[in-house]
């Protein structure tokens, strides 16, 4: 029996007059790799800032382990478990690769300033545990070696990489990826191929928007599409590939 | 079928490439000039503490080596200056918010503790922990409101405050004594040991600025550190890392504030005499460029920035007739040649972690 563990219900975002988001509902199980597809300004990202409490939904609820968190503070949501990465790459450029995973474990440290004023217990425990976790995550990731060079002289595919480090040492259960293969090669994405799999066999569950229909469709257990902020199609790979309204809409406009 | 199998190739040797190019020694390139200075970096890093210590040294022997009334009095201002300097870096350079209200909290700092002195006797450290809190209380008081604006518009809202307060301390006559100032201010007596030599008075800045200082590094090096940084270069991604943005902005700015009331309520004691004047937008100004011309988000920066804006002027003074013109022309050529202040550019903790990282990979592949 699946465990449903994210829910969003009827989701709508508008701007003035555009509707972003239209009524989209959709669900996530436990351990699922679930793909977000459609076409350039679907909605997509826009649906990512409604979960993540970056935009408040015009309308519907986002429920995660039967709590509703619509209107949550992006930093709360992080707290609960659940993180992102940025389809713009958004990393800290004046900190170095360990720093900016570093701040990754903000979440799950708590020395307050106090604690570091005069170097107390919790201080020092906030530090190990912060540097231990950025060094697992970095192994992890394979970008240890790179550790204390800035997270910006990274080749791109790298600082891809390094988003999704830095979301990991959140330590979240749910894993919201925007565009991860965006801008990577042949080589780097059948890599990241391989990194999204192993992360589900590390217990993650993993929501992801993705153009690149080669890891859409090799690694998704579902689908949902998207097209003028509307859900027009949900199912499995195969389901969507070959569903009508998908292919007019999304497939149909890049053949 | 030959092509299809080129190009992974050809990718491959790309992003090989791209490891080489972040891998290779910083060094090999570079002219000697540049070369010169990556190693005195190096060497600064390394030995950061040490060198640290021999600056807080030759800071204890001045007044004993140079023990004149005018030299001391540079001495203090320098320090009084490296002070703000540095509290104004922890918000503006470490955090990225520009603040132009840093005189009005050393004014509210120093009102508090002229106030308290003259009026109820009150003497260190009551009137230096008042002094930090009221001024902490107004940081919090004004970033409630401002903080969610961004950049110039905070500025401005910041100028407006610090504009506000002078006029409170111009206008409210009964506390104030308004444009006359307030006179009289008791010196620093240390649990009865009053501080009225030049070099006493030296000693008490000193520890401020240390004292300053320390925190601050203290700060830096920490959870709480990686947090500041992190809102100054890019917010929305903090805030998504777990970051309450806004509580950490609250946070810091009263503490930046806190910080700069503690330097009032020594300049209160030390001057025996405020009035408004001495906290106008000027004075934000000047303490501003001691922050930008030193460095933005380095603490050694705001020091040698006091050390340059405001002993160098002094022993300029031969030249008395050219003085500002010679100060404009410093200013001038830092800005193009060195637009980030004097030590903004690097991060000697991330230069110590880089040459420490690159010895240690060099041991292992030998
Ligand atoms: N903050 C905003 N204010 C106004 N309009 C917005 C805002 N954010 C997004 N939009 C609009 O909402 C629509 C959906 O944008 P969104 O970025 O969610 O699309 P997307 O599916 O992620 O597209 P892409 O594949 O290009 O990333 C677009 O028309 C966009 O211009
Ligand atoms: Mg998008």
């Amino acid at each position: 029996m699946a465990e449903k563990i994210l829910w969003a219900n009827n989701v709508s975002q508008h701007f003035g007059g555009l509707v972003a988001v239209d009524q989209v509902s959709m669900e996530l199980n436990k351990g699922e790799i679930v793909g977000i597809i459609g076409p350039n300004g679907a909605g997509k990202t826009t649906f990512f800032n409604d979960i993540t409490g970056m935009y408040d939904p015009t309308e519907g609820q986002v429920f995660y382990r039967g709590k509703d968190i619509t209107g949550k503070k992006p930093y709360e949501v992080t707290e609960l478990g659940i993180t992102r990465t940025f389809q713009n790459i958004r990393l800290f450029d004046r900190m170095t690769v360990i720093e900016n995973v570093m701040v990754g474990v903000h979440s799950r440290t708590k020395a307050n300033i106090v604690d570091s004023l005069f170097r107390l217990k919790n201080h020092k425990e906030t530090e190990k545990k912060a540097h231990e976790k950025a060094l697992s995550v970095l192994e992890l990731t394979g970008l240890a070696d790179f550790r204390y060079n800035y997270a910006t002289s990274l080749p791109y595919g790298s600082q891809r990489k390094l988003e999704i480090a830095r979301a990991l040492a959140a330590e979240p259960e749910i894993l919201l990826l925007d565009e991860p293969g965006a801008g990577m090669n042949e080589m780097e994405t059948s890599q990241l191929i391989a990194f999204i799999r192993e992360l589900r066999d590390l217990g993650y569950t993993i929501l992801i928007i993705e153009h690149d229909m080669r890891v859409i469709m090799n690694i998704c257990d579902r689908i949902y599409v998207l097209d003028h902020g509307k859900l027009i199609a949900q199912g499995k790979p195969s389901e969507i590939q070959s569903n009508p309204d998908v292919i007019e809409a999304y497939l149909g406009k890049e053949h | 079928m030959v092509e299809n199998n080129q190009n992974p190739i050809d990718k491959a040797s790309q992003q090989n490439l791209d490891e080489a190019v972040i891998k290779a020694p910083i060094k090999s390139k570079e002219k000697p000039v540049k070369r010169f200075f990556t190693s005195l970096l190096e060497f600064w890093a390394k030995h950061q503490t040490a060198i640290s210590l021999a600056f807080l040294a030759i800071a204890i022997l001045f007044p004993i080596l140079f023990n004149q009334q005018y030299f001391l009095s540079i001495g203090v201002n320098v320090m009084l200056y490296a002070t703000l300097s540095v509290s104004l870096n922890l918000i503006t350079g470490f955090m990225g918010i520009t603040s132009l209200s840093h005189a009005a909290f050393l004014g509210i700092g120093a009102y508090t503790a002229a106030i308290l002195s003259t009026r109820l006797g009150a003497n260190f450290p009551i009137t230096f922990l008042a002094g930090a809190a009221m001024a902490g209380l107004f940081g919090l008081l004004l970033g409630l409101p401002s903080l969610r604006i961004k950049g110039r518009f905070l500025a401005i809202v910041t100028l407006g405050f610090g504009e506000i307060a002078r006029m409170v301390e111009l206008n409210w006559m009964s506390l104030t004594r308004g444009p006359q100032g307030i006179s009289g201010i008791p010196k620093v007596s240390l649990f009865g040991w009053i501080m009225k030599t030049p070099a006493q008075k030296y000693y008490v800045i000193l520890v401020i600025l240390v004292l300053v200082v320390l925190a601050v590094a203290a700060i830096m090096n920490s959870r709480v550190g990686r947090a500041i940084s992190a809102i100054r270069d890019d917010e929305v991604a903090a805030e998504a890392m777990g970051i309450n943005v806004f509580g950490y902005k609250l946070m810091v700015f009263s503490i930046s504030a806190a910080f700069a009331g503690l330097a009032g309520a020594f300049y209160a004691h030390y001057m025996s005499f405020i009035d408004p004047n001495a906290f106008s937008f000027a004075q934000s100004i000047l303490i501003l460029s001691v922050t930008i011309f030193g460095g933005m988000a380095s603490i050694a920066g705001s020091i040698f920035g006091a050390l340059t804006l405001l002993a160098l002027p002094e022993l300029l003074r031969f030249l008395i007739d050219y003085r500002l013109i010679i100060y404009g022309f410093v200013l001038v050529i830092m800005m193009v040649f060195q637009p980030n202040g004097l030590l903004g550019s690097f991060n000697l903790k991330h230069i110590k972690q880089q040459a420490m990282f690159r010895k240690s990979q060099e041991r292992s592949e030998s």
